[in-house]
C-alpha cells in the first residue's frame, strides 16, 4: 500500500482534495424535503411544551396522544409508499435501547416501592433529623448520594425512580425545596450515567468511538468532577436560599414520630444492588437481588406483610376465592371496583406502563427522522459549515450531540444515532477516541435529564405522581411541574458548559498522535 | 499506563496546532486527497501525506514526517501503510 514521494514538498494540492462518501440515501421520502421527516418529533415537542409547560398538565396519556397525532399527520407528507413509513416506526420501536430503558424503569419501580413500603423514607427522615441535616443541606446531600448510587448501578433512570420515591418525600417533609430536590436527584443521575463503567451510555460512547471503557471512564473523570464540584456548591447555596413548602406542623410531627431507624435496614438492599452491579452482574439481576433482599427484610422485620407486597382481591363468586380466603395474599371483595391485584410490586410497575408506551412511540418517531434524512441533513450541514477548524469542530460536536439528545427522549438511542457523526468530525481533526467519547457522552448524559420530555424527567415525574397516594401529607400541589426543574439540573448545564470551555481552550484535548485509545472491550 | 495515571492524563490545555517531529512516525486519519497525495489535519496542523490516494481517505495511516514548519503549522510526510479503519465505517 505504501507509495512514497509522488508529490513534491512545494505543491499545494488543496483545491482538488475530495473527502470520502459514506452516507446512504434516505429510505423514506417526504414532500417538502428531508426536513419534513422531523415533523412527528417536532409536533410532539410542541405538544409536550404546550401541555406540560403552558397548561401544566403532567398527564403521560396526553403525551401519548400527542406523539400519535404527530405520527399520523406525518404520514400524509410521505412521498410514495406509506408502508415504508409504518415499517420504520416498527424498526424504531423494536430497538433494544428503548426496551432497556423500560426494563430499568419497571425493575427500579418495584424495588423503590418495596423500600418505600418498608419504611426506608421514614428511616431517612429519622437519620436526617438525628444527624441534624436540615432542609438547606438536604438537596446537596441527595445529589451526592444519587451520584454514588447511579455510579454503582449504572442506570440513571432507575436511580431517578428510586430516589424520587425515597429521598424526595423525605426531603420535602423536612422542608427542602421540591424543585431543587428534584433537580439534585436528576443531577446525581447525570453524574452516574456519565461516569459509571456499567452505564449503557458510557458503553455506547466507548464502542462507537473505538475506545476502551476503562480508559474512557478515567479520561472523563476530569470533566465530570469539575461540573459536580460546582453543582454541589450550587445546591448548598440554593438550598439555603430557596424555601420549602409549608407542610402542616401536625402532619410533620406525626410523620417524624412514626419515623423509625429500622427502615434504614434497606441501605443494605441498596448496597446489594450496587455491589452486584459493580461485580459485573446484569442490571436486571442486580436489582432483582435488591428486590429479594427488600422482601426478606420487610417480612423478617415486620415492616410489611406478604399481603402488602402482593395481594389478589378476588370477587366472592370466583370458583376458588371463598375456599382459599385464608391465604395471606387473597382478599375476597364484594364491590366490583375493588377487584384486582395490588401491593408493592404492582404499584411499583403500574406507574411506568403508560410511560413505556410513550417511549416506544417516541423512539419510532425518532427513527422516522433518521430514515427520512432530517437528522443527516442537519449533521451534514453542521459538518460542512461549522466544523472549519479544530475548535469549531469540537464546538460542533458538543452542539450537535446536545441538540439531538435534547430532541430524542431516550438518550441512549440519541447517542447511538449521533455516534458515527461525532467520530466523523473528530477523526477529521485526529481527535482521539477518548476525547470524542467524552464529548459525546457528556451531552448525552446531560440532555437526557433536563427537559420535560427527557426520559429521566418523565420517569422521575411518573414516580412522583404516586406519592400523594402514599402519604397523607403529600398533596397534588407538591408535585414538581417538569418544566420548572429545567434550570435546576445543575450537573447537566454545568457539564455542557465544561465541554464548551474545554473546546474553546483545549482543556483535556487529546490527539491521536498523543495517545491512542486501547482496544474496545466489546460487551 | 497505571489506572491512577490514566485519571491524571489530560489535565492540561492542548494546542490547536500541535507540532510534529520530522523523522517521527505517526498514525493519522487522512481527511482528503487529490489522487496522489492526501491531507491530514491534526487539530489545525496540516500534514500533506505523499502517496495517500483515494483508498486512504478516512482511513488511519502510518506516516513518516519528513518536514515541519512551526510558524505555519504545516508539514509533509510519506505514507508507510494503512493501519486502521474509521470507527463509523462499520
Amino acid at each position: 500500500m505504501s507509495e512514497n514521494g509522488t508529490t513534491s514538498p512545494g505543491d499545494d494540492p488543496s483545491d482538488q482534495f475530495i473527502g470520502g462518501e459514506t452516507e446512504d440515501s434516505p429510505r423514506v421520502e417526504f414532500y417538502g424535503g428531508r426536513g419534513m421527516s422531523a415533523f412527528p418529533i417536532g409536533f410532539f415537542i410542541v405538544w409536550a411544551i404546550v401541555q406540560t409547560a403552558l397548561w401544566r398538565i403532567g398527564d403521560t396519556g396526553g403525551l401519548i396522544v400527542g406523539i400519535l397525532i404527530g405520527l399520523i399527520v406525518g404520514m400524509f407528507f410521505v412521498r410514495g409508499n406509506w408502508q415504508s413509513y409504518a415499517n420504520t416506526i416498527f424498526e424504531g420501536m423494536t430497538q433494544p435501547v428503548a426496551v432497556t430503558a423500560i426494563v430499568a424503569w419497571i425493575w427500579a419501580g418495584m424495588f423503590a416501592q418495596l423500600l418505600q413500603d418498608g419504611g426506608f423514607v421514614g428511616g431517612l427522615v429519622w437519620l436526617a433529623d438525628t444527624a441534624g441535616i436540615g432542609a438547606a443541606l438536604f438537596p446537596a446531600i441527595t445529589f451526592v448520594l444519587a451520584a454514588v448510587f447511579t455510579t454503582g448501578i449504572g442506570t440513571g433512570y432507575g436511580a431517578t425512580v428510586a430516589f424520587v420515591g425515597l429521598f424526595f418525600p423525605a426531603g420535602v417533609l423536612l422542608g427542602a425545596n421540591p424543585v431543587l430536590l428534584f433537580g439534585a436527584i436528576l443531577s446525581g443521575a447525570i453524574f452516574g450515567d456519565n461516569l459509571a463503567p456499567v452505564s449503557d451510555t458510557t458503553i455506547v460512547s466507548a464502542v462507537t468511538q473505538d475506545a476502551d471503557i476503562g480508559g474512557v471512564v478515567a479520561s472523563r473523570f476530569k470533566y465530570v468532577i469539575i461540573a459536580a464540584a460546582i453543582a454541589f456548591v450550587g445546591y448548598v447555596i440554593a438550598g439555603g436560599a430557596m424555601s420549602g413548602l409549608e407542610i402542616g406542623a401536625e402532619a410533620q410531627a406525626i410523620f417524624l414520630e412514626s419515623s423509625e431507624a429500622i427502615g434504614l435496614v434497606h441501605v443494605i438492599s441498596m448496597l446489594a444492588v450496587i455491589g452486584a452491579a459493580i461485580a459485573g452482574r446484569h442490571i436486571v439481576e442486580a436489582i432483582s437481588w435488591g428486590i429479594v433482599l427488600a422482601v426478606v427484610f420487610n417480612l423478617a422485620f415486620g415492616l410489611t406483610t406478604l399481603g402488602d407486597i402482593v395481594m389478589f382481591n378476588a370477587p366472592s363468586d370466583a370458583p376458588l376465592s371463598e375456599p382459599l380466603a385464608g391465604l395471606p395474599i387473597l382478599t375476597v371483595v364484594e364491590e366490583a371496583d375493588a377487584v384486582g391485584v395490588t401491593g408493592s410490586l404492582m404499584n411499583g410497575v403500574a406507574g411506568f406502563l403508560e410511560l413505556s408506551i410513550l417511549v416506544l412511540l417516541i423512539i419510532g418517531a425518532a427513527q422516522i427522522m433518521i430514515r427520512g434524512g432530517a437528522f443527516e441533513s442537519l449533521l451534514e450541514w453542521s459538518i460542512e459549515n461549522l466544523a472549519t477548524n479544530v475548535r469549531n469542530a469540537e464546538l460542533t460536536m458538543v452542539g450537535s450531540a446536545a441538540l439531538i439528545n435534547a430532541i430524542i427522549t431516550i438518550n441512549t438511542a440519541a447517542e447511538v444515532a449521533i455516534g458515527p457523526y461525532i467520530s466523523k468530525i473528530g477523526e477529521r481533526f485526529n481527535l482521539n477516541g477518548y476525547r470524542r467519547a467524552n464529548i459525546l457522552d457528556g451531552q448525552t448524559a446531560a440532555m437526557g435529564y433536563i427537559f420535560p420530555w427527557s426520559g429521566g424527567v418523565l420517569a422521575g415525574y411518573s414516580a412522583m405522581q404516586r406519592l400523594p397516594r402514599e402519604y397523607d401529607w403529600f398533596s397534588e400541589s407538591m408535585l414538581v411541574t417538569p418544566i420548572d426543574v429545567v434550570p435546576f439540573v445543575f450537573q447537566g448545564w454545568l457539564l455542557v458548559a465544561v465541554f464548551v470551555v474545554a473546546a474553546l481552550t483545549g482543556f483535556g484535548r487529546e490527539y491521536i498522535i498523543d495517545r491512542q485509545s486501547e482496544e474496545v472491550a466489546r460487551v | 499506563m497505571s489506572l491512577f495515571s490514566k485519571y491524571l492524563k489530560g489535565w492540561q490545555f492542548r494546542a490547536n496546532r500541535p507540532t510534529l517531529e520530522p523523522g517521527s512516525e505517526i498514525d493519522v486519519f487522512v481527511a482528503e486527497t487529490n489522487g496522489t497525495s492526501g491531507r491530514a489535519y491534526i487539530g489545525d496542523t496540516e500534514l500533506i501525506v505523499n502517496g495517500a490516494g483515494p483508498e486512504t481517505v478516512e482511513k488511519q495511516v502510518r506516516v513518516r514526517v519528513t518536514d515541519f514548519d512551526e510558524t505555519t503549522a504545516t508539514g509533509q510526510g510519506d505514507l508507510l501503510e494503512v493501519v486502521g479503519e474509521s470507527s463509523y465505517s462499520g
